[in-house]
């Protein structure tokens, strides 16, 4: 029997992390949805729940820890991963304290946040 | 003899050797800088070809570094020759005003763009200013760091020795032989041995690794300012341009090999394959980075075995 995909949401105001890693990891058969914005973003997430949000951490109007609240709040077994700026982890680590599952800095590899899906997919089914 | 006397006496004494270990410090230091600079072209390579995930802030912060590490260079360079300061500072703004224009929000991309993202493309362009070959080499940062080099290296006064060696107090400082004078870099004048030393009494790696294989001429044409892992080889004749600095701690990331000869074919005579060589009408640069201490040793054999070859250098 095939495992079931995990439901992977992916937000970040630069298009281009959105355009990127979408088809890199949906390569694996996950379901992937991109925002651009964060309460676009949240109000989806009010609808359906995702397995896995990754989130920038610093972008316009709602930030990377103020989705994370929300989202903990909603869905404490949703396993979140925070994308951090160039030399913003001291903000990482502060997500962390506040339940982030991970972060990961840019720039990274696809491959890199792959892994720590991984791991949070595992949790997940533990 | 009264206390004022004795100072002034004293400040005499020291300034040759002072001068000249402050200057080659100050050196090593202008060399670090500009490996910083190669190090930030590295990875903004190494992000373009690679697939990586990044924001258009990694590509600023990247400018940014690279135009911080390059004031730092000029400053160095600056202090090194006073002369060439303003010239020096005043392509740095060129630079920075080039890295101000590439940063503007909402910029147009450059036409026949090869990438469809922002992005990369503004890191495309931002190598292209770096190191690339579609802008004239006066234009891009590596260019500069050339000119830099040039005038630094032909701007630096030769060593006085002559003068030091009239002091009798500095002929504890220097060990005459071979053809090599030797100066502890950051031994105080006032604290080295009372004995004239050989070069058996210097701790001294990189220096051994040169001299393992080499025949050195007869009158003192080369000076070495050393310490345990560092050495700065000058020649001293006027009618030759050749200054080699080089660290082997052992540690690889930090290790590195760099060349300087106003000689244009020298180089590529002496030095074994891997190093990088740059070939200027003034003359050759040359350098190795991250060597392994086997490499390094092996390296500066090699270097030594041939560099004080009078025929090699006339050839």
């Amino acid at each position: 029997m095939s495992e079931q995909p995990l439901r992977i949401m992916l937000i970040d105001d630069e298009q281009i992390v959105g355009k990127r890693l979408k088809p890199a990891l949906e390569k694996t058969g996950d379901i992937v949805e991109t925002f651009e914005e964060g309460e676009q973003a949240l109000a989806r997430f009010d609808e359906t729940p995702f397995d896995i949000v990754v989130t920038d951490i610093r972008m316009e109007k709602i930030d990377g820890i103020q989705i994370l609240e929300h989202i903990m709040a909603k869905s404490a077994r949703t396993k979140v991963i925070i994308i951090t700026g160039y030399a913003t982890v001291e903000i990482a680590r502060e997500a962390l304290s506040k339940g982030a599952f991970d972060f990961i800095a840019k720039p990274f590899k696809p491959g890199d946040l792959r892994e720590i899906i991984e791991r949070a997919s595992r949790e997940l089914k533990s | 003899m009264s206390i004022t006397e004795k100072l002034k006496k004293f400040g005499h004494k020291e300034t040759g050797v002072r001068y000249f270990c402050l200057q080659t410090i100050r050196f090593k230091k202008l060399l670090e800088n500009a490996r910083g600079v190669l190090d930030l072209f590295a990875d903004g390579r190494e992000k373009l070809q690679g697939e990586y995930i990044f924001d258009r802030h990694y590509v600023v912060s990247l400018i940014d570094s690279v135009l911080d590490r390059l004031k730092m260079m000029v400053y160095d360079a600056a202090v090194l020759v006073p002369a060439r300061g303003e010239a020096l500072f005043a392509a740095y703004d060129v630079h920075k005003q080039t890295a101000r224009k590439l940063i503007v929000p909402g910029r147009a991309a450059s036409a026949g763009s090869d990438f469809d993202d922002p992005e990369y493309q503004l890191l495309a362009e931002a190598l292209q200013w770096f190191n690339g070959t579609a802008m004239p080499t006066d234009q891009t940062v590596m260019g500069f760091i050339k000119q830099t080099f040039f005038y630094v290296t032909t701007g630096l006064p030769a060593p006085d020795i002559l003068s030091w060696g009239k002091l009798s107090e500095h002929i504890d400082v220097l060990t005459v032989g071979r053809g090599l004078y030797v100066i502890d870099l950051w031994k105080d004048v006032q604290s080295l041995p009372a004995h004239k030393r050989t070069l058996a009494d210097f701790d001294q790696t990189p220096l051994r690794h040169l001299l393992m294989a080499a025949s050195l001429p007869a009158e003192p044409v080369w000076i070495a300012a050393v310490s345990e892992y560092q050495m700065s080889l000058q020649s001293i004749r006027p009618d030759f341009g050749f200054r080699l600095e080089t660290l082997a701690s052992g540690y690889e990331p930090s290790d590195f090999i760099f060349i300087f000869t106003d000689n244009v074919t020298l180089l590529d005579k002496i030095l074994p394959p891997g190093f990088h060589i740059e070939s200027t009408d003034f003359g050759q640069f040359a350098w190795s980075l991250d060597l392994s201490a086997k490499t390094i040793e092996d390296t500066l054999m090699n270097i030594g075995r041939k560099l004080f070859d009078e025929s090699l250098r006339r050839s």
